[in-house]
């Protein structure tokens, strides 16, 4: 008996032995480990396609791993197609990556489910009592802080001086029966007064918040589609005037084709896009450089710009993400403010502080932008809003109605969508 | 049933037998008959379909069982994120059964399944019938033009698709705008609902023909060419020496088609999320792909459970008299 | 699944007497004949129209694509379109894993196959009934209604995003049909075959060797033709259990969302497809000969 005892014993403790031994030689191996002090980390990091420069993306790690040479940055870019699956089965995974970029609106999706790491202690250190409320409100889920507000942007009209002038048009113009009067003037010969793609949504959202109407509405605790009110059917009527003076797909969104590819051929005197996208233009057609224009969405009357959608993105640190100490290293730096304020230059991003916002004084993008950020929104603020945005019922609205069907018929069937998914209990 | 008794023709030992003289335990000396054996106590059946039993076992049934358990749980994104689903009995199936989207779904898939099934079985006998009359020129272009088709990658099919339905530039439009056609010039096929699912009818068609065309024909030469001749002489021809010859001779062949025919099309994915992802506004939204927006896009992955099933026990009825036919076939052997 | 393609299994029986019955008969109703002979070119022209249109557009240049016209052959031709897709990210990439799941899961599934098969046809034994039964349900096995089970199975082992994950799921998708097809094939060869060898002084390997394996042989091959295109083609699984890690992802996936790696420029997408088609396309000239002699040859009975 005791003789077995002793030979089970030894077993045990070869076998931890093996184990400690397969860590050991793993350890080494990789050098990926968390714990690990010698030997650099490596984080996983996923940012959007598009939402930095690839220069500004390499200015970023290398300044990053030089100030942390224990830590090696590993960027994935990621398109923003399927990019909701992608997270949450990353979420649901042992092995997520250290840190997500996440759109403002799906925030409150990811963080209600409890995939996300808690950040509410951090806030104070980050300096988050003046963080912006368009990005820190929406990673805020029950007092709790999951998103770190990382960049912001609204949509202005990009235009192509060139043609501008061509038609005469010396001032970019200030209401609505403007901007229609010059799109048509320019949407003459080879070339498209206005690129407007067909389910550019949060474009839509814009003018129907201008008319007063919301995409849903939350009374208590249900909410309510808002697409079969009169104001939708006007805003898409004013939609559609617009986006038949070029040549945009009725059936598709501004990613298909990407609308910056078709600007950028020089023959559209105009596009609806954040400021940044310009550098974007500018990459496809070097020619391009000095040609690109920016002014606010006009508003109903000259004395109020249009109302726009609140864009950005929050960076999150997944519970699964093996190097979360690391990662919140990185998030600090980058939204930061040295980093934040080379980042809005970069990109005429709004920067993530209202203390910074005088960086972009010199930026004519961004100072278009910050006009119609007066005048700024969000989308309905649910978890389960990111639901709705998965399998777009206002895209398809826009697209019966721009194809002729009865807007108040369409209106009902795509505000229901939006009722039924809102108020699932998730 | 061989039941437990092997009959002498079958060496269960074959592939291993290689040196047979030598291998006295296999029993049957060469130009010998086998003696009578009892199989119980042979291993080997076992041990050689061990490997595809627990393949289809731990790759198949461990999902539908899964599947089935995750019908009963409220299985949401926090549970695929923390884990710990409970279970809610037959809320899911009840929420289903009683939503009218859900019956929509259902309707909009057997419409889709029975469209396009008989869409592909008529053409396809038109076009086996015309290859077994044709000479043999036209007889291989016809065939080599199939097998091209049925060569064609699912998802190559999708983007030729995508592109020749094009609204600006696709050539469908092209050729009915020359058609005179002008309401054509510029539409939109994706945007409008019975455009898109009949864009996607025709895909399905042209993907599924070749297969039940050839597999057809090849039944129809087996045909002996002598009951033609006896139905000629006595006066039939045309239809009613298809309907009276050819028709009953090959029902078996019909049916097995068909049923294939029915589950390829009731569970096809891939072309419509492909080209449309069911919409627009859900018009080519049928049962998987409605599972799948419902898994993927609301996370209600116990929802979708319940959908899964509930496609499973329709397509198993549809069947089932397809089923009958083949368990007793089986059961002849 | 994709099991839209399936060989001419059917054709099997189909066998004898095959070249006998239409060629031979000569009628000389003219007008029936052009009907006929038209209704033969419209359906050539259907079926390769989408195939041709395709290839036209891949070798057309942008500058002709982009004119508002459109004509029925190219006005130029170039190679342009096939550069771009070859230099697309990514591309040879997702080539190579396409190659892996495809050939791995067509090389597991005809051994495992083999010898179930051979169980089946060949052997007596307790449980084959049932064994048979559960085989041909899970040849009807709806998996596309298994996709997110299957995906929360794959995910609870931690296998999401390998591409071993996909091979093991398209040998299983094509096990049921492949067990049964070479199990058929098996049963076509009649045992006195290898009996009659036996008494012409043969071992039994040699009878398998000689007679049973080249009579099997384009059964496998044809099998394996069925294998090799439902593996080829797979997207539904490619795209929910590939998620994260986009470097492993197959052909068809980076094919759907071609939006994203080409835009708008249709000639390098079709020419994408195009090349994404060309192995398919060779493998069934190639086997589809060998399987059609191998059909003929082995009509014996007749």
């Amino acid at each position: 008996m005791r003789k077995l005892r002793t030979a089970g014993a030894a077993a045990a403790t070869a076998a931890a032995l093996a184990l400690t031994v397969a860590a050991c030689s793993s350890d080494e191996g990789s050098g990926d480990t968390g714990t690990s002090t010698q030997g650099a980390t490596t984080i996983d990091v996923w940012l959007m396609r598009d939402s930095i420069s690839d220069d500004f993306q390499k200015e970023f790690v290398a300044g990053f791993e030089k100030a942390h040479p224990d830590v090696t940055v590993d960027v994935q870019v990621q398109e923003w197609d399927g990019i909701g699956q992608k997270i949450i089965s990353a979420l649901a995974s042992d092995d997520a990556p250290d840190v997500i970029e996440v759109g403002n609106t799906q925030v409150a999706q990811y963080g209600a489910s409890g995939g996300l790491a808690d950040l509410t202690d951090k806030v104070s250190d980050l300096g988050g009592s003046s963080w912006i409320p368009g990005l820190a409100e929406p990673g805020n889920i029950d007092g709790k802080q999951y998103g770190i507000p990382y960049y912001a942007a609204n949509r202005v009209v990009l235009y192509n001086k060139d043609l501008f002038t061509k038609a005469g048009i010396t001032t970019p113009p200030k209401t609505r029966d403007e901007w229609l009067k010059d799109t048509k003037a320019l949407d003459t010969g080879g070339n498209q007064g206005i690129y407007l793609a067909g389910q550019n949504w949060y474009t839509y959202a814009g003018f129907l918040w201008d008319e007063g109407g919301d995409l849903a509405t939350n009374d208590g605790d249900t909410w309510k589609g808002g697409l079969d009110t009169p104001a939708a059917a006007a805003a898409m009527d004013f939609y559609g005037t617009l986006q038949k003076l070029g040549k945009g797909p009725q059936d598709a969104d501004e990613q298909h084709p990407p609308q910056i590819d078709v600007f950028a051929t020089g023959k559209v005197a105009q596009m609806i896009a954040t400021p940044g996208a310009a550098t974007q233009v500018t990459a496809a057609n070097a020619a391009m450089a000095d040609k690109i224009g920016f002014f606010p969405i006009p508003g109903k009357t000259a004395d109020q710009p249009g109302a726009v959608f609140t864009g950005g993105s929050d960076l999150v640190i997944p519970t699964a993400a093996a190097h979360p100490d690391q990662a919140y290293t990185f998030i600090k730096e980058l939204t930061g403010d040295e980093w934040q304020k080379k980042l809005a230059v970069a990109m005429s991003y709004v920067p993530n502080k209202t203390t910074l916002a005088g960086v972009l004084a010199d930026d004519p993008g961004a100072a278009a932008m910050a006009v119609g950020a007066a005048n700024g929104h969000a989308t309905p603020n649910s978890p389960n809003w990111a639901a709705v945005e998965a399998n777009n019922p206002v895209k398809n609205y826009m697209t019966q109605v721009l194809t002729g069907a009865d807007p108040a018929a369409a209106g009902t069937t795509a505000s229901d969508a939006i009722t039924k998914t809102l108020n699932a209990s998730s | 049933m061989g039941g437990a008794v092997s009959p002498a023709s079958h060496d269960p030992l074959l592939p291993e037998g290689r040196s047979p003289r030598t291998a006295p335990t296999t029993g049957a000396g060469a130009g010998t008959p086998a003696p009578v054996r009892r199989t119980r106590a042979n291993p080997w059946p076992y041990v050689l379909v061990a490997p595809a039993v627990v393949a289809i076992g731990l790759v198949l049934g461990y999902p539908v069982v899964r599947n089935v358990v995750m019908s009963f749980q409220d299985y949401g994104l926090r549970e695929l994120i923390r884990g710990g689903a409970s279970f809610v009995g037959l809320d899911n199936y009840a929420e289903l059964l009683t939503d009218g989207t859900f019956w929509g779904v259902v309707v909009r898939t057997l419409a889709f399944t029975a469209i396009d099934v008989v869409l592909i079985m008529v053409l396809s006998t038109l076009v086996a019938l015309m290859i077994n009359a044709l000479g043999r020129v036209l007889r291989f272009g016809v065939m080599a033009g199939l097998v091209v088709v049925w060569a064609t990658p699912i998802i190559a099919a999708t983007t030729i698709w995508q592109w020749l339905f094009q609204s600006e530039r696709g050539v469908v439009n092209a050729t009915l705008v020359a058609l005179g056609l002008d309401r054509f010039d510029g539409y939109s096929w994706l945007a409008h609902g019975p455009a898109a699912f009949a864009m996607l009818v025709l895909l399905i068609v042209w993907q599924s023909v070749p297969f039940a065309a050839l597999t057809l024909y090849a039944g129809l030469t087996t045909v002996p060419h002598e009951l033609f001749e006896a139905a000629r002489i006595d006066g039939a021809s045309g239809f009613r020496l298809f309907r009276s010859v050819t028709f009953p001779i090959l029902r078996p062949l019909f049916g097995l088609i068909t049923s294939l025919e029915v589950i390829w099309v009731f569970k096809a994915f891939a072309q419509i999320w492909a080209v449309t992802q069911g919409g627009p506004d859900d018009a080519t939204t049928t049962l998987p792909v409605y599972a799948y927006q419902v898994a993927q896009s609301l996370h209600r992955y116990g929802l979708s459970g319940a959908i899964s099933v509930v496609t499973v026990v329709m397509l198993t009825l549809l069947l089932l008299v397809y089923f009958r036919q083949t368990l007793r076939q089986e059961g002849d052997r | 699944m994709t099991t839209d393609t399936v060989p001419t299994f059917v054709a099997g029986p189909a066998g004898p007497g095959a070249a006998t019955t239409a060629g031979r008969r000569r009628r000389r109703l003219r007008p029936g004949r052009v009907a006929l002979g038209a209704a033969a070119v419209v359906t050539i022209l259907a079926s390769v129209f989408p195939v041709y249109w395709m290839v036209r557009t891949a070798l057309e240049p942008t500058r002709d694509l982009q004119a508002g016209s459109v004509t029925p052959w190219p006005r130029a031709l170039t190679l342009d379109h096939f550069r771009t897709a070859l230099a697309a990210d990514g591309f040879w990439a997702f080539w190579r894993n396409s190659l892996f799941v495809t050939l791995g899961s067509v090389l597991v599934a005809l051994v495992v196959a083999a010898l179930a098969a051979f169980a089946v046809a060949r052997l007596r034994w307790r449980g084959r009934g049932v064994f048979v039964l559960v085989v041909f349900a899970a040849q009807m096995a709806p998996w596309e209604a298994l996709l997110i089970p299957m995906y929360i199975v794959v995910r609870d082992v931690g296998m999401l995003d390998r591409l071993v994950t996909l091979l093991v799921i398209y040998t299983v998708v094509t096990l049921p049909f492949t067990i049964l097809t070479i199990r058929g094939f098996l049963d076509a060869i009649p045992v006195e075959l290898e009996e009659a060898a036996r008494v012409d002084g043969c071992s039994r390997a040699t009878a398998f060797r000689r007679i049973v394996f080249p009579l099997l042989a384009p059964g496998l091959l044809s099998t394996s033709l069925f294998g090799f295109i439902t593996a080829w083609n797979e997207f539904a699984f490619a795209n929910t259990l590939l998620i994260k890690n986009q470097d492993s992802r197959t052909l068809p996936v980076w094919l759907s969302s071609f939006n994203n790696v080409f835009g708008t420029d249709w000639g390098a997408t079709m020419a994408a497809s195009t090349l994404f088609m060309l192995p398919v396309l060779l493998v069934f000239v190639v086997l589809q000969n060998r399987v059609t002699g191998g059909l003929t040859a082995g009509a014996v009975k007749g």
